[in-house]
């Protein structure tokens, strides 16, 4: 191979990577990423970082490297700065290529085979996401490291006295890995694979790996408890082959089956059944030659692919990126064998490469197009709401306008958190134009009361953007002169400042983003508007005030007391609800009485805490 | 040229600081509104006159007015050559029962820009309207506050959190 094609060989995955997912690179934060680049506020000292690395996080994952230390540094050198971040991430797929490729040529022992997986990966939708979201750098370092495990597997395979070093460095990438993503545990899995099939004098070396696998499944099980209910709950049942059907559809073809032309339905599911065909018949032949290679493409794909079929309720499309590299390992020597071999093979190839090629890439070029403009509003949103808040610094910001988009992916994850202020509402109303997604988050949270809001304008503290357009409009005076609706909230934020008209002198001040009281305080609420609604408290109650055992909770609605409760030792984030007396429904407001069993000091603060709200809520 | 290990340590500090004084994201322009201008009159009931009602004012209630705390204030907008002529300020204004039968006779007061007028009081509940001439001269510039302080207030209680004044419905300047 000469020099330039050498060089093509290495960089030309890269370069259409970057042509391709371009929309990708240039694309802003939203959603999740907010979550983690306010991770650093957290930070206060050496231990609290250290808890930072290893707490589980968002459905209980725990990946320090790829979310905690990148988020955390980008965030402290770089601020909202997408640039260094997506450096770091092409970066390592841009590894991630070159290693994809050394790896099939090293495995069919051809440099077409290698360039073309490579290359069919690229193509593949399940990158969008990977290469166009922050939070998703996780697959992408997981990636890394399983490939680069799996490299040094293959050099300690080829033997020579480098043979032991290639195996620690097999077994470094592959702790370290464990640090990216869990999808990692798969890798003594994939090596057996390998092995097994093609190197089997080397499999028994790959069966301690299992054991460190199994060692870190049982420490992941303890630290963050799988969860039972919602969509991260996990399913074993044989729904799982329906979720691999649908992965194995999206891996060959576009993600969603979605497609920019107007076909048939039928169309999109029938040219993947044809490649996946081809496919198959290629593998088939392969092991009928006594070739295991190509038997391990499959295996990889299936392996990866496993720990997220439990997962009926959640599919991603980039739950493929790491198992679609066996499917285009496979691909891209089918193609290079059946182009060597000229005639119908060679036709037959390039028809299912171009048929493939068609498949993907309007869905990638789309789905990396539309990431982009979604990133670009929570863009225009978060800075215009911080400019918004340079100018007016001492007033809430109320938000007209936002809709599903914007709410999931620039308002749920507090982005204002990471730059210093919270102090961001949505007007009364935004719930109508946000659809409900209630593992996700709950609009209600955020929005504003309309009585609230009409004393917070009344008291000037309240300025009212209109978000419909790119720069934010504000429409405080137009906002002010709309019909009121003087209802007393029924849902009360003890830390809202604006809120603290509703609470009785008992309060405390506000403590950041919640309210402690002393042993009795009170506030006023709306009343329930149908029989069967309940008054709902959430707050915290610290370790120390359960120290004596569980603590009384009574409440009393205008005067008559409701069923006791407690708060018992370890629900420090309590919530309690209580059913109200059919006396109060339709009242336009209860006067309610919170008194706590006993206080409790903590030095050198000489107020005696009851408990930390918080809200409180009839629904 | 070399750094010794001292001065990497610096540059590194440096660079670390400077990377922490950044400004943690872009700030975007807002169509902000332009300042309104004051009124010489205004009503409670009217939203867009909030921004006149300085302090001391609840939400306004049934569409019509407001109760004030025991001290409250308004901006207003000079009328036209009242630096020269003067003015007369107007409160209009409801006693509601409860005040004078919890308590008793309340006196009102108000100053404009610092100078004194006369006060009034009130025994009986009922609308009044707190009228007072402002000599020449004190009215001037684009603003003045007007501020108002009763004797007497109810306090916060049990079936109202607020304290609770008078019930204002509107406050103006007229040029003579």
């Amino acid at each position: 191979m000469s020099r330039a094609r050498a060089a093509a060989w290495w960089i030309a995955p890269s370069l259409l990577c970057l042509l391709l997912y371009w929309r990708g690179f240039t694309a802003w934060f939203r959603a999740d990423d907010f979550d983690w680049l306010g991770l650093v506020l957290r930070v206060h000292g050496f231990r609290d970082f250290l808890a930072a690395l290893v707490t589980p996080y968002s459905f209980g994952t725990i990946r320090p490297w790829s979310e905690r230390v990148f988020f955390m540094a980008g965030f402290t050198l770089f601020g909202m700065n997408p640039l260094p971040f997506r450096v770091v991430i092409f970066a390592t797929q841009f590894a991630n290529l070159a290693l994809m490729a050394a790896i099939a040529r090293r495995l069919t022992g051809n440099a077409a085979a290698g360039f073309l997986a490579a290359i069919f990966w690229v193509l593949n939708s399940a990158l969008v996401l990977p290469l166009g979201w922050v939070c998703a750098y996780n697959q992408v370092m997981c990636a890394f490291f399983l490939l680069l495990a799996f490299y040094f597997l293959l050099r300690q395979v080829s033997g020579g006295r480098s043979a032991r070093r290639y195996e620690i460095l097999q077994w470094l990438a592959f702790l370290l890995g464990f640090g990216a993503q869990e999808t990692n545990l798969v890798y003594p899995a994939l090596a057996a694979a390998y092995t097994l099939l093609c190197a089997r004098k080397q499999f028994r070396r790959t069966l301690p790996m299992f054991a460190v696998s199994f060692a870190y499944l049982l420490v992941h099980r303890w630290a963050a408890p799988p969860q039972r209910t919602g969509d991260y709950a996990m399913h074993f049942t044989s729904g799982m082959l329906r979720t691999l059907k649908d992965y194995w559809m999206w891996s060959v073809g576009p993600a969603y089956l979605w497609t920019p032309f107007r076909a048939p339905a039928w169309l999109v599911p029938f040219a993947v059944a044809l490649v996946s065909l081809g496919l198959l018949t290629f593998l088939v032949r392969e092991w009928r030659s006594g070739s295991r290679t190509a038997a391990f493409f499959l295996a990889w794909y299936l392996i990866a692919i496993a720990p997220v079929l439990p997962f009926r309720d959640q599919r991603m499309d980039y739950y493929v990126y790491i198992p679609v590299i066996g499917l285009c390992w496979l691909g891209g020597q089918a193609f290079a064998r059946g182009w060597r071999m000229a005639g119908r093979y060679r036709a037959a190839a390039a028809a299912m490469a171009l048929l493939y090629a068609a498949m993907v890439v309007p869905r990638s070029v789309g789905a990396s197009d539309y990431n982009h403009r979604l990133a670009e509003r929570v863009r225009n949103l978060v800075e215009g709401v911080a400019g918004a808040h340079e100018r007016h610094p001492d007033q809430t910001i109320l938000l007209e306008g936002v809709d599903t988009d914007l709410f999931y992916n620039a308002i749920l994850d507090h982005p204002f958190r990471a730059l210093g202020f919270e102090n961001v509402y949505l007007a009364s109303g935004s719930g109508r134009n946000i659809a409900p997604h209630p593992d996700w988050g709950d609009p209600a949270e955020f929005i504003l009361p309309p009585d609230v809001t009409a004393k917070a304008l009344d008291e000037r503290r309240l300025v009212v953007y209109d978000v419909g357009a790119p720069l934010l409009r504000n429409i405080t005076t137009e906002y002010s002169g709309r019909p009121r609706s003087a209802e007393v909230p029924r849902l009360v934020d003890a830390g809202n400042p604006l809120e603290a008209y509703l609470l009785g002198p008992e309060w405390y001040g506000i403590d950041g983003d919640h309210r402690w009281m002393a042993k009795r305080a009170t506030l006023r609420i709306g009343g329930p508007r149908a029989p069967g609604q309940r008054l709902y408290l959430r707050g915290y109650c610290p370790a120390g005030a359960l120290r004596d055992g569980p603590l009384s909770v009574t409440v009393t609605i205008d005067g008559a007391p409701l069923a006791p409760a407690a708060i018992h030792p370890g629900e420090n984030s309590f919530a309690l609800s209580y059913p109200l007396p059919p006396s109060v429904v339709g009242a336009l407001e209860m006067r309610v009485v919170v008194e706590v069993g006993r206080t409790y000091r903590v030095p050198p603060d000489n107020r005696d805490l009851g408990l930390a709200f918080g809200a409180f809520e009839v629904r | 040229m070399t750094i010794d290990r001292r001065g990497a340590w610096v540059l590194l500090l440096l660079a670390s600081f400077a990377c922490n004084r950044r400004q943690k994201v872009e700030v975007q322009p807002t169509i902000e509104e332009a300042a309104p201008a004051l009124a010489s009159s205004v009503h409670t009931r009217d939203p867009k006159s909030a921004g006149q009602l300085v302090s001391g004012f609840h939400q306004i209630e049934a569409n019509a007015w407001r109760w004030t705390a025991k001290s409250f204030a308004v901006a207003l907008y000079p009328p036209a050559g009242s630096g020269q002529k003067g003015a007369t300020l107007q409160l209009k204004f409801t006693i509601p029962p409860v005040v004078t039968e919890k308590l008793g006779k309340v006196t009102l007061s108000a100053s404009v820009a610092g100078s004194q007028l006369a006060p009034e009081s009130y025994s009986r509940p009922g609308q009044y309207t707190y009228e007072r001439d402002i000599p020449p001269g004190v009215l001037s510039g684009n603003s003045v506050r007007v501020d108002f302080q009763l004797d007497k207030a109810l306090p916060p209680g049990e079936t109202d959190l607020r304290e609770l004044g008078v019930v204002v419905v509107s406050a103006g300047l007229e040029s003579k």
